[in-house]
């Protein structure tokens, strides 16, 4: 992340990216396409296991597309992700394209069931380098105003959450997030951005015995429950270690809740207060202790445009020590009011204070 | 119906031979899940996750064998938790007396019958001529005695062939090795509970079931009834239920030593691997399907008699040749993997050399 996408005073406490193992989802479909490359190979080759599939040349594919599309369609009813299906889908199109523009990888059994070990290894392998491109996409900046989440292969997202936007943290670990210690944190914000909902469709036709006898089925599921569910660029996905960082979101958290800056606000409202009464018992001396000459000064223009080095000499004459102490004591006053502003840091002081000389000059310029 | 002469050695010493023979292949399983969990304990500093995943699938083990006790006496399952660390299971019913005796052993005992269960159904598959059970008994200490160790021993041999004859390239026997690794490193947990207080080990798990015995010595008594009342059944209709039914459990119990011996090999060679210096220390285990596919294509092109027989030895042989000139050239400088400085980059997720 470059500085300048950081805000004013902005530090980046942590930054992270998901554990290698926490696309295990993903990775699973590579290595169930491996094994399943394998067995069709090793069934094919069998003489006690494999004599059906050598009935016809197109039964290794035939039978290799239909489980892979089969367990798709499993996959992605269970997942609630059809993009499983459309996947292995694009696979078995892609290895019939294959078959066709090379008609020599189907001129014979052994050299089709090679076909299907060689591509389902190399589809595969391809897989493992995409999941492993998209974890590395994924970028998660935790900083002491905000967490910044981004991610995305081709289309870039982000997604930003101030702290104390955050209304609900949601954490999960899987079992392998348990052994390997990583595991997702989810922070729902008061729109409810974090939260969805599941539903599962699926429906079938069967026809039995041509027009006399059909049979049809349907089965479909849904469930409206608001669950925590973010995509993984937009959610802490898979993060190492997961108890430090679930501890620092939590305490980021609490520190920027508005309970807690309200007290500091009512703190800071209070000692303003008490220096008010300091001040106003410090007038009400200086009211009572001041000679005639200097309630008499409030009078008309005239007479305030007497030399000034006049009226300071007669002012010195006028007030007596004790009024010169009780300005010094509201002069320290104002000091401690000036210090017990809310804590800033030194870059915005220093900013404030350039912004005050250039205001200054400013003015100096139209005066001149 | 055959005449037995029904004296004391019959009556009373030939139902104790197989309660004998159980309970000395039982406790030489439990030695053997001692020594894998003390080279587990080795290799913990170094392989956190790896122990995590073991006392995981021992955990796993005992939480699935909790609830099937619940399920057996009728108790039911209210909930089941199994984590890294520990299981929880409660019964919708709070049951006393025999059902909850019955439940709280098969917690004990269920992780040494459960999982090697499911293996002996899978090894019915695979093995040939491994289960042999004598078709007439003669009821004697002695002769019940040989008999059960005859089913044991033909059984062994059969697994023993098939191990050093398996086929590397066939899926159901890698998936057979990969189920008794998975069983033998998780047959028993390493620790309960985060803290890792409790332990695990032999006198664990001899205190336990010595503890639940003797809290309720009737129970005891029970199980010698069945026991001599099963045999008497066996003795009165001259069948073999009574060996089979101990044998069965000492297959069980034979699974169990094999698949503990198969990952302890697993554990030497990680053990063994840590001596190499970083970058190579994957050097071995890549060594194993390298030099198998390598020595089978060999094989291919010259074909002999027993390849896979060969071709596990060459794997075996070229593993060890490796890891040990790697041992000889690429050792290691012990002094950056001492155990507590492992331990403190872990602990905070930053890299850091040592403890400031």
């Amino acid at each position: 992340m470059e500085k300048k996408e950081l805000l004013k005073n902005e530090q980046v406490e942590r930054l992270l990216s998901p554990h290698p193992l926490s696309f295990m989802k993903l990775q699973t479909l590579c290595i169930f396409m491996i094994v399943w490359g394998i067995v069709v190979f090793w069934l094919a080759n069998s003489p006690q296991y494999g004599g059906w599939l050598k009935g016809n040349l197109w039964f290794p594919f035939m039978f290799w597309a239909i489980i892979l599309l089969f367990i798709g369609v499993i996959a992605s009813l269970v997942a609630i992700q059809w993009s499983i299906f459309l996947l292995y889908l694009g696979v078995v199109l892609g290895g019939l394209g294959l078959l066709f523009w090379q008609p020599l990888w189907q001129k014979d059994f052994q050299s089709l069931i090679l076909f299907i070990l060689v591509y389902s290894i190399i589809v595969s392998i391809i897989g493992f380098l995409i999941v492993e491109l998209y974890r590395r996409s994924h970028k998660y900046y935790i900083t002491n105003l905000r967490i910044i989440f981004k991610g995305g292969l081709l289309t870039k997202r982000e997604r930003t959450i101030r702290y104390d936007k955050i209304s609900d943290i949601n954490s999960r670990q899987g079992i392998l997030g348990q052994i390997f210690g990583f595991g997702t944190i989810i922070p729902i914000s008061e729109s409810g951005f974090g939260l969805g909902s599941d539903k599962s469709m699926a429906g079938g036709g069967v026809e039995v015995g041509g027009t006399k006898a059909r049979l049809f089925g349907f089965a479909g599921g849904g469930k409206e429950v608001q669950t925590p569910i973010a995509r993984s660029y937009y959610e802490l996905h898979g993060v190492y270690p997961f108890k430090d960082v679930q501890k620092l979101v939590e305490n980021m958290v609490q520190s920027h809740v508005p309970t807690q800056y309200q007290k500091e606000q009512v703190e800071f409202t209070k000692q303003q207060v008490d220096i008010q009464k300091q001040m106003r018992d410090l007038l009400h001396q200086q009211v009572k202790g001041k000679p005639r000459t200097k309630t008499m000064k409030q009078k008309p223009a005239e007479e305030e445009e007497e030399p000034e080095e006049e009226e300071s000499e007669k002012e010195e004459e006028a007030f007596p020590q004790e009024q010169v102490d009780i300005q010094k004591q509201m002069q320290e006053l104002l000091k401690k009011q000036r210090v017990m502003r809310p804590a800033k840091d030194e870059a915005e002081e220093e900013e404030e204070a350039e912004e005050e000389e250039e205001e200054k000059k400013k003015d100096e310029r139209e005066v001149a | 119906m055959a005449t037995v002469l029904l004296d004391v050695d019959v009556l009373v010493l030939a139902p104790l031979a197989l309660i004998i023979g159980i309970t000395a292949l039982w406790l030489l399983q439990l030695l053997c899940i001692d020594i894998d969990k003390r080279m587990l304990e080795k290799l913990r500093h170094q392989h956190e996750a790896f122990a995590r995943f073991t006392n995981f699938t021992g955990v796993l083990f005992q939480g699935l064998s909790h609830a099937l006790g619940y399920t057996v006496t009728h108790s039911g399952v209210a909930h089941f938790k199994v984590t890294v660390n520990y299981s929880k299971v409660e019964p919708k019913r709070e049951k006393q007396g025999a059902f909850a005796w019955t439940s709280t052993l098969l917690l004990y005992l269920g992780p040494f019958l459960l999982p090697t269960g499911i293996m002996l159904l899978y090894s019915y598959f695979v093995l040939t001529n491994g289960f042999s059970f004598p078709a007439s008994v003669q009821y004697t200490f002695v002769r019940t005695l040989s008999n059960f160790g005859g089913t044991i021993s033909t059984f062994t041999q059969s697994m023993g062939r098939f191990l050093v004859s398996m086929d590397l390239l066939n899926p159901v026997h890698v998936l057979f090795l990969l189920i008794l690794l998975f069983l033998g490193l998780g047959i028993r947990p390493s620790y309960i509970g985060e803290e890792r207080k409790e332990k695990v080990n032999f006198l664990y798990d001899l205190k336990n079931v010595t503890m639940h015995f003797i809290k309720k010595p009737l129970y005891i008594l029970v199980f010698f009834a069945v026991v001599y009342g099963l045999f008497l059944l066996s003795l009165a209709l001259n069948a073999n239920w009574y060996v089979v039914f101990f044998s069965v459990l000492g297959l069980f119990s034979v699974i169990g030593i094999i698949a503990l011996l198969l990952a302890f090999l697993l554990l030497a060679l990680i053990w063994t691997s840590d001596k190499i210096a970083p970058g190579w220390r994957l050097v071995p285990f890549l060594t194993l399907p390298i030099s198998y596919g390598a020595i089978r294509t060999l094989f291919f092109y010259v074909p002999q008699d027993n390849i896979l027989g060969w071709s596990l030895l060459g794997m075996i042989l070229a593993t060890i040749v490796v890891t040990v000139l790697l041992i000889k050239y690429k050792k290691t400088n012990r002094f950056k993997t001492v155990g507590w400085m492992k331990h403190t980059r872990v602990a905070d997720g930053k890299k850091r050399a040592s403890q400031k």
